[in-house]
């Protein structure tokens, strides 16, 4: 966690919070890294352009379109959907950072090939006891990116 | 049956009806439409809207149950909009995500050979 370890010349109050954070697991900084500021903005436009939509159906239903009706309600349901969704996915984050709920979120480690995932500690064998299936893993994974390789050259030819 | 069993049966069960449902608005109800008979278009896509929300709330809970990342819970939101997609997504869910989640809870996971 590199948001954990206080920068060296940062002042003792500061560095005496940054230590209590990573204490307490309550480093909020992976909110603002890019790939989470990405998503902060994917959901702030989504939520705006649903309310917008909501209020096109709602104007059309004025018109006369009684279909409209429907949509004019569904629109901002899904807007508050997306709220709902996102502060819980956030707070399951957070939650996950404290340890409160076990980690391990599927999907993350997206380079690997499938059929090649990270193995628990404490489940299955050890490493050192399947040397043979890790290797196996790894040409599995050097094939992968290999055939990724060819694919991106190719593509360039 | 585990929670997270229950959670994909629910899952799946929305994914078809769901994906039946804005396959036929696409597929008949748009055609028709087009041909100057909006009845069913009109019908099915209330229908098809109902049902999205109810899709919604299943495909959330099992991406929350499961710990899924940000991207495939967006896929698989989303896939609800997209005629066909729910199949794809279902089945791309089961084997990436699913199967994976299940194999590693009722069983330690023994190394296998594909």
């Amino acid at each position: 966690m590199e948001n954990a370890a206080p920068a060296e010349g940062a002042a003792p109050a500061e560095a005496a919070e940054a230590a209590e954070a990573a204490v307490a697991g309550g480093g909020w900084r992976f909110l603002i890294q890019p790939r989470w500021l990405g998503w902060h903005a994917l959901m702030v436009v989504s939520f705006w352009g649903m309310l917008w939509l909501g209020d096109w159906q709602f104007h059309r239903a004025l018109a006369g379109n009684a279909l409209s009706w429907a949509y004019t309600f569904e629109w901002p349901l899904f807007a508050g959907f997306a709220v709902v969704f996102w502060i819980k996915t956030i707070r399951d984050e957070f939650r996950i950072k404290r340890g409160e709920i076990p980690g391990g979120t599927y999907g993350e480690p997206e380079d690997l090939p499938f059929g090649v995932r990270a193995v628990q500690s404490g489940e299955g064998p050890a490493d050192d006891e399947d040397e043979e299936l890790s290797a196996y893993n790894a040409y599995l994974a050097r094939l992968n990116a290999e055939v990724k390789q060819h694919g991106r050259w190719h593509g360039l030819r | 049956m585990t929670v997270v069993e229950a959670a994909v049966l629910r899952y799946r069960v929305m994914a078809y009806v769901t994906g039946v449902v804005l396959v036929v608005l696409c597929f008949v109800g748009i055609p028709l439409q087009v041909a100057g008979h909006p009845a069913v278009a009109n019908n099915v896509g209330v229908v098809h809207g109902i049902l999205y929300i109810i899709y919604l709330t299943f495909a959330w809970i099992l991406s929350r149950k499961l710990q899924l990342a940000n991207k495939p819970t967006v896929i698989m939101l989303l896939a609800g909009t997209v005629p066909v997609m729910t199949f794809i997504v279902e089945r791309w869910v089961t084997r990436r995500f699913i199967n994976p989640a299940l194999a590693g809870q009722s069983a330690p996971a023994e190394p296998v050979r594909p």
